[in-house]
């Protein structure tokens, strides 16, 4: 039912690229797999990865804003007054604009109380993530440093890549402690591995099923956890900026980073969350925009130009 | 005290500051202050004694001001009251004035600032002892993870770990820490600095500043007022302290500094309220007398300013301050004035701030204000690219503060450079012109105004 559903809505899977061979597959048909010449592609830049004035840097300034992403999504998620019964412990949430009504030294001190409610809660959490198409490691090695976070696994179908990722790591003590990186599939990675935070940066557009990647990864989320998703809406935009401007003009990225036909809307990334709505939800879809040397700001609009997505899954199956 | 070793028993830790002077202890403060840095591991490491004679201020101060003074602008304390140091100083020796009166040397044309709090006069010391008993609040408060200050502790050579190039610091205690990041607030000299491959530019002023502490004569009232008049062998400057006490800083040529310093002290105070006031060719005559230490230097001041005095009309007796009548035994000394600044204050593991970064004349009370300006912005961006999981020694995480400083820095230190060459020259066009400007100003107040916030509160 699935398949017939996303071949309906996501007009890249009536492409013809069902059947499909790939070099480290040992089935005849890997869903999650990438295409040669993507693979090629990436093996050729894994050597700068990790220059951040090389030809990568606009993928580190990226992962500022991915890492403020998460962090925002996460905070703003949660419960602060949960299981607590006493009203006067309670944090003030008024459900009404207090910063306009009421004088500003009052206000202030509301919204102070608020942030350290929801700092103590958030550095009392201990997450688990995996980062799917962690490429030279620069999500996996951000979210391993942060104290929240307990471990990271990334994986990877490049090896090349990979092996970048695996040296850099032993560079910084805090973070080899934490981060495993391995060659592996998403379809690999053992049914019954929950995590809390599950990424795909910049990694559905470059996949041939991106609907199975996204299936596949949502199974691996905890009830109450996130997947975090970066990719490009299919639209002139999208074209203009990271196509013709990033790699014909200003050569910012390699000319064949992006592959148009792969890009997928903001809208069908909805639209097919809203077929599993008795479990997930998307919480937040934000555009993002690279201004050169400004580096990457938050957009209005999530469905022109590169996104982010959030998609939590409930704690309980609902209605 | 253990041997280093790059193996698992060297010392790590995620920041070392070197220098335990205002800027580095304000770094470190406002670091443990900072809900998302105060777990990191951090050490302060200082060459000279510095906990004993803090502590000792704290507990005793002494009865007289110290000659190191700076003026303190309200951004500066308003940071200070945010990271919660400010309560710490001994604000009763501390002077908060409205009013800023800088006039030429050889015109007297003249610029008054009158503005609420317009800066604040504080020891260096009395800074650092503040700071220090912040640190020791905040230690309280998280003793699992105490700054740990190492002082009489020098840094004898930094090098590179072979595998992540993270400093080593071996230090003269036989010790040696590898740490995440070196900040230098290492001064106009700074190792850090020397360490980080960075080049600084800039150049001497071939001027000295001499400084001294000194107390008005008691026979009028004045608003408490910061006093600079612009010889053209440099600016003369009085600022206030409470009780009718003044810190002087009287910037000029080495060869009159030599002559100014050598003279006794009764002579040394009748020279200073001379050049208060005095033409420039009488300052002339006046040094020559003082380069002999001539006994009718005395008289001869005496008689010119009573003829100076007796010609002023009523209403322009506020437009010079008050006579000095005495000065605190032993308090003259002083320090070369030059200009400097680095390329950048940011490399792999390193960061620059205060002098070790840039250094300015002090004629416009600016230098550690922008070491503070400094403070706050790093501190920023540490908070920023710690919450983003970046490895806070990195260049990449780190250039957000030098691109946020350096252009203001650059522009202060120009300005104040200008203002310096502008009041160097006795060239009749250029002095007649910078007197015409300077009153334009004084009667132009939304020019006055915004000169004022821009200084004040950055």
């Amino acid at each position: 039912m699935f398949r017939k559903v996303a071949i309906k809505t996501n007009p890249l899977l009536l492409s013809k690229r069902f059947l499909h061979t790939s070099p480290k597959t040992y089935n005849a048909v890997n869903h999650t797999a990438i295409s040669p010449s993507e693979m090629e592609h990436f093996n050729k830049l894994a050597a700068t990865w990790w220059d951040p004035h090389g030809p990568q840097r606009i993928l580190h300034k990226m992962n500022l804003i991915r890492m403020d992403f998460i962090n925002d999504t996460i905070k703003s998620q949660l419960k602060l007054n949960e299981g607590i019964k006493n009203d006067e412990e309670k944090v003030f949430i008024p459900g009404w604009n207090y910063k306009n009504l009421l004088p500003s030294e009052i206000a202030g001190q509301i919204e102070k109380e608020q942030k350290a409610a929801i700092a103590a809660k958030y550095d009392a959490l201990e997450l688990k993530c995996l980062d799917v198409g962690c490429g030279g490691g620069l999500l996996s090695e951000s979210l391993a440093r942060l104290p929240v976070v307990s471990s990271v696994k990334g994986i990877d179908l490049s090896a090349e890549v990979l092996r970048v990722a695996d040296e850099h790591k032993t560079l910084d003590p805090m973070v080899e402690a934490k981060l495993n990186y391995e060659l592996k599939a998403l379809e690999e990675v053992p049914k019954d591995d929950l995590y809390d935070i599950v990424t795909m940066m910049e990694m559905l557009e470059h996949v041939d099923y991106p609907a199975e990647v996204l299936k596949e990864g949502l199974a691996h989320v905890k009830p109450g956890g996130h997947l975090f998703l970066s990719t490009i809406n299919r639209d002139f935009i999208s074209w203009f900026t990271t196509i013709f401007m990033g790699e014909y003009v200003l050569k910012i990225v390699p000319i064949g980073t992006h592959t148009y036909s792969k890009y997928i809307n903001d809208s069908e990334i909805l639209e097919f969350v809203e077929d599993f709505k008795k479990e997930y939800e998307v919480v937040s879809s934000k555009g993002c925009i690279y201004l050169p040397a400004c580096g990457w700001k938050f957009t209005s609009s999530s469905n022109v130009g590169n996104y982010f997505s959030a998609i939590r899954r409930k704690e309980k199956l609902s209605n | 005290m253990a041997t280093a070793a790059t193996t698992a028993k060297t010392h790590t830790s995620d920041i070392v500051i070197i220098g335990g002077g205002p800027a580095g202890l304000t770094l470190a403060s406002a670091i443990k202050n900072s809900p998302i840095l105060k777990n990191l591991k951090i050490k302060l490491v200082e060459g000279g004694n510095l906990i004993e004679p803090l502590e000792k201020f704290n507990e005793s101060p002494p009865p007289n001001f110290m000659n190191r003074v700076v003026s303190l602008t309200p951004a500066t304390i308003s940071y200070l009251k945010e990271i919660k140091a400010w309560n710490h100083f001994k604000e009763e020796r501390t002077e908060t004035y409205d009013n800023i009166y800088a006039y030429d040397g050889i015109t007297n044309a003249r610029i008054q600032f009158d503005s609420p709090e317009i800066a604040t006069m504080c020891e260096n010391f009395n800074i650092q002892s503040g700071l220090f008993q912040r640190i020791k609040e905040l230690n309280q408060d998280n003793a699992e993870n105490p700054l740990e200050i190492l002082d009489k502790t020098k840094v004898i050579e930094i090098k590179s770990d072979e595998k992540n190039k993270w400093p080593i610091l071996q230090l003269s205690t036989g010790d040696s820490i590898k740490t995440r990041l070196l900040v230098g607030c290492d001064g106009y000299n700074s190792p850090a600095r020397k360490f980080a491959g960075i080049e600084s530019r800039g150049w001497a002023y071939n001027r000295w500043g001499i400084v001294a502490t000194l107390k008005y004569k008691d026979d009028a009232f004045r608003f408490p007022t910061g006093w600079q008049r612009f010889l053209t062998s440099g600016p003369l400057a009085q600022l206030p302290l409470p009780d009718n006490w003044c810190s002087l800083v009287w910037s000029t040529t080495p060869e009159l500094a030599d002559i100014l310093m050598k003279l006794p002290e009764e002579k040394f105070v009748a020279m200073v309220n001379a050049g208060a006031k005095l033409s420039p060719s009488e300052m002339d005559y006046l040094y020559k007398l003082s380069a002999k230490n001539d006994e009718t230097l005395m008289e001869e001041i005496s008689w010119r300013l009573n003829l100076f005095n007796s010609k002023l009309k009523e209403e322009e007796y506020e437009n010079y301050p008050l006579e000095i009548e005495s000065i605190v035994p032993n308090s003259r000394g002083r320090f070369p004035l030059k200009l400097s600044h680095a390329d950048t204050y940011v490399e792999e593991r390193v960061a620059l701030v205060g002098d070790a970064a840039h250094t300015t004349h002090p004629l416009a009370g600016q230098g550690l204000n922008m070491g503070q300006g400094d403070v706050k912005s790093l501190v920023k961006v540490l908070e920023t690219s710690t919450e983003r999981g970046l490895d806070i020694g990195s260049k990449f995480a780190l250039e957000g503060y030098f691109s946020e400083r350096y252009p203001a820095n650059h522009v202060l230190l120009g300005i104040v450079d200008k203002i310096h060459k502008i009041y160097s020259t006795d060239f009749t066009p250029l002095v007649m012109a910078r007197s015409l400007g300077l009153d334009a100003i004084n009667n132009t107040p939304f020019l006055k105004d915004f000169m004022v916030s821009q200084i004040s509160n950055k």
